[in-house]
């Protein structure tokens, strides 16, 4: 065993047993060749990934300081390419645009694939308020269609369903117990049942990932293909863009195009990503006859020069969400937007307004821990403007608290009125312990007790 | 003689769940013919570029027993997503590059090329001079954009067969587009 860990050196691999841990660890500081090996690898693993991110985030604050100029060579570059564009102020602007255009040109299906936009645009209401079918392909999202239900995560809307729930909703939408209990099965009768509704589809819908202002491009990021059916089946391709997912050249879309699958899937690609320039161009057989992007302001402009302007770097990865315990425990369909976790905390409340009870409740929705933070790979510092957002909620309820809190702070500054504070507290938990626990407390104490306990004694009781 | 550039494609294509095999010109187009008649495909949508008669493709799935139409073919949309007709179809594609780090085919649109080829059928061959591969996706968008040349109206970054995580969190291939990639890496 021993002789297997020597190494031809003679030094011992895994100095176990031997000396103190002082001892071992001079030795390996002495270890000139170790340190060089120890640097070398945590510079590949760790500072690359920081290096990225100081670079990403670099490419998006340019962005945002230079979105006007951008957004006019994009437009100017789509149009070159044959294709229309419209800047909608907000969102009802957007879906008005959008499903008057799927009237005028007698469009009775239309195919989208995943979008946040869209949502936010509330644009399936609008195409049903006119009697036109929306079909989401995206597979997680239509499942959620079928079961009338929000999405509850930007990447995988339909997590919180299992196997049996979605065979039972397929089978209520084909009209028959034919249909498989397996995944492999499900998921290719979504296949050929979707597959008809791109056959039937007059008009695609996509979002869009990020807009590339030197040559007029829009890219879409996908893993299951139904994006680029939606963007080359139908006669009409409509792509919905937020203002600020505008990049300048294709330098700084490939670094962005490879930070945003690490960051939302942790894997180095995603399946397709879709480059779509202008509609299709003479002698080309397929793809859409007409391209319209829509741009939404929707708030987006006036966060612009202000201290929340670092929030228009997002690149919607998702990542913020998987890192926030406060996500983790209610998942996203709580938060009532379509952004839901730390960017939608901060963003929601700044896209509606400050009128809207998002404002008021969303930016609580963090325990400001910073995982957020650390997570995000655009460098945007969200536990910071969570704090901005706060402050920016003060209402008449929350100076009150104000006044709570500093007369609080007043008594726990003092040793001789914290430790009275204290020796109450004390007797009333002794006072109401039952077995060594409260159960309930009064007041304040008693939203704290809703979901747990409070041992009456320190140390517990067995 | 072996290109690092084409082994590390193969193993980052090995990563993405798509499979490769490397042979000479004189070869490619029996292995990619042989490739498709194992996955039992019945009809190949093939892209109009001059590779694949180069190769001797159509004659060689001829051979096989499939048949084989040139882009654009005469088909029906609903034929085209195998709504009708044989399921079990190919589309064969002819990348501009490849991106060696990340297993990832570079697909232009043009007269020749639909967009849809690879999506739209149940298999997809990629045929692919090994002289095309690049190391970074930098280098491919840096290329195919380049100022001066015109833009493609769709270009497409496929790295790997289509899949979803949506039921139940497990990955399960051939969501929407193909079920299975093959790269045929011609020397």
């Amino acid at each position: 065993m021993s002789t297997r860990r020597r190494r031809a050196s003679g030094r011992v691999a895994y100095p176990d047993a031997h000396g103190t841990l002082r001892e071992r660890t001079v030795q390996a500081l002495a270890d000139d060749t170790l340190r060089g090996n120890l640097e070398t690898a945590a510079a590949s693993w760790g500072e690359s990934r920081d290096a990225m991110r100081d670079r990403a985030r670099d490419i998006r604050r340019r962005n945002i300081r230079e979105l006007p100029a951008l957004l006019s060579e994009m437009q100017a570059k789509v149009r070159e390419a044959g294709g229309t564009v419209v800047r909608a102020q907000d969102g009802a602007e957007a879906a008005r645009y959008i499903t008057g255009l799927a009237r005028a040109r007698g469009v009775t299906v239309v195919a989208k694939s995943k979008s946040m936009a869209t949502e936010e645009i509330k644009l399936n209401e609008s195409l049903t308020d006119a009697g036109i079918e929306v079909v989401e392909t995206d597979l997680g999202e239509w499942i959620l269609q079928l079961a009338g239900e929000r999405p509850s995560h930007i990447i995988a809307p339909a997590v919180h369903l299992n196997r049996g729930q979605v065979a039972a909703l397929f089978r209520e939408e084909a009209g028959t117990d034919d249909v498989p209990d397996d995944r492999e099965g499900l998921v290719a009768h979504a296949r050929v049942r979707l597959r008809e509704k791109f056959a039937q589809a007059g008009m695609g819908v996509s979002g869009v990932n990020l807009g590339v202002a030197s040559t007029g491009t829009v890219c879409i990021v996908e893993n299951e293909g139904n994006a680029r059916l939606v963007t080359s089946q139908p006669r009409i391709h409509v792509a919905v863009m937020g203002m600020e997912r505008v990049v300048a050249d294709w330098d700084e879309a490939a670094h962005i195009l490879q930070v945003l699958p690490m960051a939302a899937i942790g894997q180095d690609a995603a399946n397709y990503v879709n480059l779509i320039t202008g509609p299709r161009r003479e002698g080309e057989a397929d793809g859409p006859e007409e391209f319209h992007l829509v741009i939404v302001d929707g708030g987006r402009g006036a966060l612009r020069g202000t201290e929340f302007e670092e929030a228009l770097s997002c690149i919607r990865c998702g990542a913020c969400l998987y890192s926030c315990p406060m996500w983790k425990s209610v998942g996203g369909q709580a938060y009532g937007s379509p952004y839901s976790g730390p960017i939608g905390a901060v963003i929601t409340p700044l896209l509606e307004g400050p009128a809207s009870p998002a404002s008021r409740d969303l930016p609580f929705m963090s325990s400001l821990c910073g995982a957020c933070g650390e997570a995000c790979p655009v460098g945007i510092p969200l536990q910071d403007l969570l704090v901005r957002a706060r402050a920016r909620a003060s209402s008449p309820a929350t100076r009150r608290s104000a006044v709570a809190f500093r007369a609080w702070s007043r008594l726990w500054r003092r040793p001789t009125t914290y430790r009275a504070c204290m020796a109450g507290w004390r007797l009333m938990l002794r006072a109401r312990g039952k077995g060594g626990w409260v159960t309930r407390l009064p007041g304040p104490g008693a939203g704290w007790t809703q979901v747990r306990d409070m041992p009456s004694h320190w140390p517990p009781r067995p | 003689m072996t290109d690092p550039l084409v082994g590390e494609l193969v193993a980052s294509l090995a990563r993405r769940k798509a499979s490769a095999q490397v042979v000479p010109a004189a070869e490619a187009a029996r292995a990619a013919a042989r490739a498709m008649a194992d996955a039992g495909v019945a009809r190949a949508v093939l892209a109009d570029d001059p590779l694949v008669g180069d190769i001797g493709l159509p004659d060689a799935l001829r051979r096989e027993g499939i048949e084989a139409l040139l882009w654009p073919t005469a088909l029906s949309r609903r034929e085209m997503l195998g709504l009708e007709g044989p399921e079990d179809s190919c589309g064969v594609t002819v990348p501009r590059m490849a991106v060696a780090e990340r297993g990832t085919a570079v697909l232009g649109a043009s007269p020749g090329h639909g967009r849809g080829i690879d999506v739209t059928n149940r298999h997809h061959v990629a045929l692919l001079p090994a002289g095309r591969i690049v190391r970074t996706l930098a280098e491919a968008l840096a290329r195919t954009f380049a100022d001066g040349h015109p833009v493609p109206s769709a270009v497409s970054l496929v790295s790997g067969p289509s899949r979803s995580s949506d039921i139940e969190k497990i990955s399960t291939l051939g969501a929407h587009g193909a079920l299975s990639e093959h790269v045929v890496i011609i020397t």
